[in-house]
Formats: C-alpha cells, structure tokens, sequence
C-alpha cells in the first residue's frame, strides 16, 4: 500500500467533517493563544519592580493553571463530541476491511495533523497578539514599562509541553473507544440512546434543596466576613443544584407536565413536551455546563470591573490626604517625637504640609452581652466580635470644627448598627449617656471597618476611662504637593526617619497605594476578561456543538411527522420554540443565580472596600446585557446551521 | 360508486437545469370501488412509489387528475393540503415512521392532536381499534421496546384511528418476519371486510393474493390487471406469479 496512504485518508477525513472539525482546530488554536500569552505576561521581566507587582505574578500563574486545567476538561470533551459523531464513519472503514490497527493509524495521522495546526497557529497567534495584551495590561495597570518585541521561550516550551499531553490524552482515549467497540455497533455508534429518560425524584429534591440553600445561604448573609466564609459553600450547593435540577428536574416537570392530559394532548404541547424530553436527556449536562460557565464569566467580570472603576472611592476611603502615617501602640512620647521628626524633616526638605488632620483613637474589641459590651481577649470567635472605638471630644471638635464639651460619662456616639437604640452604651462595666447621636461618619477617620463588622465610635473626654487601652492608634495626614516620584520618596524618607528614631510608625501615600490597587484591582480585571473569553468561547462553541447534533437527529422526525400530516410551517414552529427553549434556559438559570447570588457579592465587595452598590448593579447589569446579546448573536448564526441540516 | 379516480396521470422527473428527463409515469388510468381492495405492484423503477406519493398528495404529478371521492386532489392548495391528507388518508409505510420519543399511544393519537381533538374522543375512539390490532397491553410502551410486527400494527392503528377514506399502504409488509406479515395480512382482510378502502403498493405476490384486484405497473403504465373474483387465495397466487413472470421476461399479456 501506498505509503502515503494514511496520511491523506486523515487528511480527507478532516475536510470531510469540516463542520465539526474547523470549530474544534479554531478552539484549540485559542485555548493554545491565551495559555502562551497568559503564561508569557506573568513571567515577563517587565512587571518587576513596581508595587504590587509580586500579587499581580501570582494571579496571572493562577490565570495560567486555570486556562491550563480549563483547556484539558474542555478540549477532552469536544473531541469526546467528535469522536462519537464519527463512529459510524469509522464503523464503515472497519466493514470494507481496515483492521483497527489501521483505523488507529489513521486516527494518529488526525490527531497529528490538528495538533500540528493547533499548535503552529496558535503559537504564532500568540506571539503576535502578546504584545498587544501585555499593552493592554500595562495601559490598565498604568504601569510605565520599556519593552520591545519579545518571543517568550519558556513560554512556548510549556505551552507545547501542555498541549501535546493534552492532545496525546484525547489521540489515547480515541484508540481506547474504537479498540473496544465491535463494527456493527460502530456503525450504529450514533444512533443509540433512544430510551425515554425516567424521572429521578431523589436527585430532583437534592438539587431542589441544593439550590434552595445555596439562595438561602446568599440571601441571608449579615456580615461581609460570614459572605467570605460562606460564599464557596454557596457556589458549590448551586452548582450541585444546577446541574441536578438541569438533568433531573426538568424531566421531572416534563413527565408531570405529560400526565396532565388536558394539556399534553393539544397540538402546541403534545411534540414539544416529548421533544423537550429527549432534548434534556440528551442535553441536561451540557445546559449545566453553559449556565455555570456562564454564571463564572458573569460574576468574575461584573465584579473585577466594579472593583476596578470603584478604586478611586477605595482610594479616598483609605488614604484622606496623599500621606497618611499611623502609629500603632503608641503613647504621649512617641506620638510627640513623631511629630517632632515630622515637621524637621518637612521643614529641611522645604515642603509645604496642607490639609493636615491627626487623631488619636483606641479599637476595642468587644462582646455585646445583654445589651453590655465586655472587651475580650485574642482567642474569641472573630466572628461575634464587635468595635468599638474611642476617640477623644478634643479631636472630634478639631476635625469637625466644633466646640462641644463633655462631662466624663458623656459620649458623642456614631453607628451604623440599626437596633442599637438605647440612651447609654455600657463598657466594662462603665456606663456611659450618649449625649448626641450622629447620622454620618466623620470625615478623615478612618472608617474603613464600619461596614466589615458592628462598629460604634464614640468621642469621650478621655480615652484611657474606657476598657483596656492597648490598641492606641495616632493618625496624622496631610496633603504636600509634589510629582507622584517626590511624593512616593518622601514617604520612603519619613518612615526611614521613623525606624532611625525609634518610632513605631508608619507612613503610607496615596500614589503607591494606587500603585498597589492598580496591580491587584487592574490583574484582576484583565484576568476576567481573559478566562471571560475562554467561558465564552467555550460557551459558544458547546451551544454549536449541540445544534449540529440535534440537527441530524431532528431530520429524520422532521419527515415523519410530514408524513403523518404536520404542514412544513407548523413543524418549523414547534422546532423553533423547543430550540429557543433548550438554549435560552442556561441564559435565565444565570441571571437567576446572579440576581441571588448579588447581596452576596455585594458584602464580600465591601471587605475589599469597595461600598458603590451602584457602580456593582451598573457594571452588572452591563456584563449581563452585553453578554446575552453575544449568546443570542451566538445562537442565531448557529441557529442556521441546525436549519441548514434538518432542511 | 367510485372513490378513486385517476385519469391519465403522468409524472417527468427532471434534473434541477432541466438536463436529463427521466418519466416515471407515462400514462396510468384507474379507479378504486368504495371498499374495494387493491394491490399495485410492479418491479423497482416501475413508478409504483410515485404513484403512491401523487395518490398520498405528497407530490404533484406533471398532469393528469387524482379524483378522490370526485374532488380533485391534485389541485388543492398547499396549505390545505396537510389538514387533507389528514383527514382523508391513512398511511402505512414499510419502515413504521413512529416517533421513537412517543409511546405507541401517543404516535397513534398524533393525528387527532394534530386534528385538535379532546382527549376524551381520542381515548374512545382508541378503544375499539386497539383491541382489534390486538396492542392493547403495549400501547404505553415505546416504538423501540416493541417488535417489527407490533410496531407496524400500531401504525394500522394510527392510519385507522383518523377513520380515513383511504387507507394508502407502501410495502407494509416489506420488514416484517413471515409470522407478522401473516398477521398483518389477516388484519387487512379484516379491516377490509368491514369496508375500509386499501391501495397498497407491494412487491409481495404474498402481500398482492389478498387483495381483491391486483394492478400491475410497467414502463409508468397500468400493464394489467387481475381480479380475484371467486379465486382462492393459492389460485390467485399462482396467477400473480405467472404474470409477473410474464412482465419480466417481456412477453405481451394476452388475457
């Protein structure tokens, strides 16, 4: 036999499933673009050097491992798609007398030709398309980096290295089927499966319950801490419930839908309910598949970009003026050399102090016991743990511009604790009569625990009357003018100067804070467009999977129920609306799990500081829109191949 | 009086530009009794299947008329046609067509649904065909869990159940094991008796002596004709297979 043989029969066999072949070589070609690039940004030389550079490599190796792992599952399960379409194909070469050995070789000539393919455009797209993501990753961060055109050599070994496992898993897997499997039943290979789904009421009410919890669990979180602790439970409990409600629920109303005589035997419901049926069979896994994905892409995207335009706010919450320096544990002595090696140095660098505020306040933490607050120690459960911070009247009359006096059991009082209403707050022991109630926080303190845990302020004549006074912190900030580089050097001085003087002190600015949101906030939001990309790519192209093998099935229906006397449009119909149904239905399960998953995601934002709940319902509903109008776009351009086949 | 009527009914195939002419029916002229039952057979190629599709309505013929208790089938509008076809004919096809995702119940009732029936008139008018076809302990089951011979009887059942002038048979025999085909045939000779109106197209001279008249398809014409008349099933097979042997080895009928 011709030597050549083998080769291009693989060669004929691909162009020959061109419709299912083109789209998995393009998936591949993508997956292997966005492994190299993501891997080639977080090793590239760079990114050293700037705040915050160290968390943001850290992402992105996490973004190289999950686009790693994420292209093994998925490329695995469209070759899985493939092979099962081709079994009567294959079953056909093995009638007219190749052996298996010889179908293998073809099946390695395949899979040696579409890695080959994969793996040179993909590493070419990759390397072209790097410098444009590194561009926009570093036009995010607003990093300023010299860098030329670079090809990332360790980049792409390990690129190859990944997919031509992944590739050599899928080629095995192939071998495997075909060896075990006999020619008749490879010819009949994908006409099987055609048993009536039974109802599985078990696993309707675990995911029924699932689901129900994992609502309940997002609905009723108090505090922001208990979102974090919660949250994973939560997701895991949804998907268990997606996934089970998808595959056994919906033939569980299917079925009850079918008993109710009445209404399965009218024209509109008799074929699309039976239809219906066989579709979830088939299909459930796959939906489930999509609505997680999608739910993923959503909530990642929603969020990194809420996160990234809300920095400014989180900015301003966390730095009041461009320096700020705080002394933890301190006392009268140190609070006054600080501000002694403060104005020197100040002074001998000839820079103007604007704006200056400082504050003296002490954090307790307390246990609300019968409407009592006891201090506690370091080993109580965090969780029932609440503030309460003392600041001195003397203080509150500066920053605010008053002039109130107190009596020693007098307190101002601020907290955003809604049913603490009583006229006295009791510490220790020590009761105190709330003179006046605030309605705002106090502009300047630093307020950024209000909204993590219960907190209560409150302004008193002397600080050290209320509970243990350990946690004394000095917080003095100004504005100075100045380059973002004077400034970030000045504050490098100051803290030198601090350690130099014995002062346990801190002192932080406004711009490399930025600096450090930026990496983080700004690599967090390239990472989900990113992965936002893969999901959705991968999306798409199950959702196209799926109509291509429901087109050939649906054919031969198709002209049955011509021949038994449905008109051409009426079938169309029914088709139509049992299509829109099965591929809309992952679309409403996510934005149902985002609507509930969203106070959640509301208090876990809010431990990362970020309290704009417009700017998260904006920039969700924004992902959303945009997103399902790529699903319909997706699913209307497919739409037309499934019609294509059953016509 | 005549149910069926066909006069000179002629059917050209042509490619999609027109290049190559194939005829498929040149010229056939028939009718069909009420109650009448009528084999149509003729070798592969010979039209029977086009003509059995223009009979069904579900194609045109090039000219010619198919008169169907004297309306004129062929000139019905399209989107009349289906509800026609449906209300007027039954079919049996070689290859069964039941929907595998229906029970053998719900394929039968497929028509009345379609026809918008109440679910109280489909039962009851399911009842007695059922127990006649003998599927009354399977109509739950689904199209793949039965045999050939139930499959094809459930299909008797849902071309009966519409209560159709004409009941239009392709082959019904053809995949089905002897001892079904039997069965079938006894059930047709049944259905016939209680004056139902078959056609049926076949190649089984087996199939073709039960019916009261055999018509035989040659070059896209009615080439002959045999009535049973007072003829025993064997006689009448013997007649059959002599002509056929007649119509193959090209001899001129001479009766």
């Amino acid at each position: 036999m011709n030597k050549l043989f083998y080769p291009r029969l693989a060669v004929i066999n691909i162009k020959k499933n061109s419709k299912t072949y083109f789209p998995f070589i393009l998936t591949c070609i993508c997956t292997i673009m966005m492994f190299y690039i993501m891997y080639a940004i977080s090793i590239n030389k760079g990114l050293d050097g700037v705040n915050g550079s160290e968390s943001l490599k850290t992402l992105l190796s996490l973004g190289t491992i999950v686009i790693g792992i994420f292209s093994a599952i998925f490329l695995f399960y469209t070759n899985s798609f493939l092979i099962k379409r081709r079994k009567k194909e294959i079953g056909l070469y093995n009638v007219l007398g190749l052996e298996k050995k010889h179908i293998a070789k073809i099946l390695c000539f395949e899979c040696i030709f579409t890695s080959v393919i994969s793996l040179t455009a993909g590493l070419i797209g990759g390397i072209i398309l790097n410098k444009l993501m590194f561009l926009l990753l570093i036009k995010m961060l607003n990093f300023k980096v010299s860098f030329g055109f670079s090809i990332s050599v360790p980049s792409i070994i390990k690129t190859l290295i990944v997919f031509c496992s992944i590739f050599f898993v899928t080629l095995l897997s192939n071998l495997f089927q075909i060896k075990i499997l006999k020619p008749i039943e490879l010819l009949k290979g994908s006409e099987q499966g055609e048993k009536e789904p039974k109802t599985k009421w078990i696993m309707t009410i675990i995911g029924l319950a699932a689901l129900c919890g994992g609502y309940g669990i997002a609905l009723n979180v108090k505090s922001p801490l208990a979102a974090l602790n919660l949250f994973f439970g939560a997701v895991i409990l949804v998907m268990i419930g997606t996934y089970a409600l998808f595959t056994a629920g919906s033939i569980a109303v299917l079925k009850f839908l079918r008993k109710q005589k009445n209404f399965y035997y009218k024209t509109e419901h008799f074929i699309s309910v039976s239809g219906m049926m066989y579709r979830m069979k088939q299909n459930a896994v796959g939906l489930a598949n999509i609505c997680i994905l999608s739910t993923a892409v959503l909530v990642m995207l929603s969020t990194t970009i809420s996160l990234y335009a809300g920095m400014e706010d989180l900015l301003k919450l966390r730095y009041p003026r461009n320096i700020v320096v705080t002394a933890r544990e301190t006392n009268k002595n140190q609070i006054q050399k600080l501000d002694e090696t403060l104005d020197s140095e100040l002074k001998s660098g000839k820079i103007d102090m604007k704006d200056k505020l400082y504050y003296l306040d002490n954090s307790l933490e307390v246990i609300k016991k019968d409407s009592k607050f006891l201090c506690v120690n370091k080993n109580t459960d965090k969780s029932k743990v609440s503030m309460i911070e003392v600041i001195p009247i003397s203080d509150y009359n500066r920053l605010e511009g008053k002039n109130i006096t107190l009596h020693d059991n007098e307190v101002i009082f601020f907290s955003k604790v809604k049913n603490y209403t009583d006229d006295t707050i009791n510490i220790d022991n020590k009761s105190f009569k709330i003179k006046q109630r605030l309605d705002k926080p106090v502009d300047g303190l630093n307020n950024s625990m209000i909204d993590l845990v219960d907190t209560y302020i409150i302004f008193v004549n002397n600080i050290d009357d209320v509970g243990k006074n350990s946690f004394k912190e000095y917080t003095t900030a100004f504005n100075i003018k100045g380059t973002n580089k004077e400034i970030l050097s000045i504050s490098d001085k100051l803290n030198k100067k601090f350690s130099e003087n014995k002062i346990k002190a801190n002192a932080e600015s406004a711009v490399a804070g930025r600096e450090e949101f930026l990496s983080l906030y700004g690599g967090l939001f390239f990472l989900g467009i990113f992965l936002g990309a893969l999901f959705l790519m991968a999306t798409v192209l199950i959702i196209y999977y799926k109509q291509i093998s429901e087109g050939y099935e649906d054919k031969e229906r198709f002209e049955i129920m011509q021949k038994v006397g449905m008109d051409k449009s009426e079938i169309k119909k029914t088709i139509r609306s049992q299509v829109l149904m099965v591929f809309f239905l992952p679309l409403v399960f996510t934005v149902i799990h985002i609507a509930f998953a969203f106070p959640m995601i509301t208090k876990m934002l809010a431990v990362l500081g970020l309290k704009n709940v417009n700017l998260f319902i904006l920039s969700t509903a924004g992902t959303i829109i945009v997103f399902a109008a790529i699903y319909t776009i997706v699913f209307s351009l497919t739409a037309r191949v499934y019609y294509k086949i059953v016509e | 009086m005549k149910l069926l009527e066909v006069n000179n009914l002629k059917k050209i195939y042509s490619s999609r530009f027109g290049g190559n002419q194939v005829q498929a029916l040149s010229n056939v002229t028939f009718s069909v009794e009420k109650g009448e039952y009528v084999a149509i057979m003729g070798e592969s190629g010979s039209g029977k299947t086009t003509l059995l599709n223009i009979l069904a309505s579900l194609d045109k013929p090039t000219s010619g008329e198919v008169l169907l208790q004297g309306k004129n089938i062929v000139a019905i509008k399209e989107s009349e046609i289906t509800a026609f076809r449906r209300e007027n004919l039954g079919f049996v096809f070689q290859d069964f067509n039941l929907l595998d995702t229906f029970s053998l119940k719900d394929n039968i009732f497929l028509p009345l649904v379609l026809s918008r029936k109440s679910y109280g008139e489909m039962a009851k008018r399911l009842k007695p065909i059922a127990e006649k076809l003998g599927i009354e302990d399977i109509l739950e089951k689904f199209p793949y869990e039965v045999s050939g011979g139930q499959k094809q009887r459930a299909a008797v059942a849902r071309a009966l159940i519409t209560d159709p002038q004409l009941i239009l048979a392709d082959e019904p025999t053809g995949a089905l094991d002897s001892k079904s085909t039997d069965q079938l045939l006894k059930l047709f000779s049944e259905i016939n008796n209680e004056g139902q109106t078959i056609v049926m197209v076949t190649h089984s001279t087996k199939a073709a002596s039960h019916a009261g008249r055999v018509l035989f398809i040659k070059d896209g014409e009615v080439f002959h004709q045999l009535y049973r008349g007072s003829m025993s099933k064997e006689e009448m097979f013997e007649k059959i297979s002599n002509t056929l042997t007649v119509i193959t080895t090209g001899g001129a009928a001479n009766e």
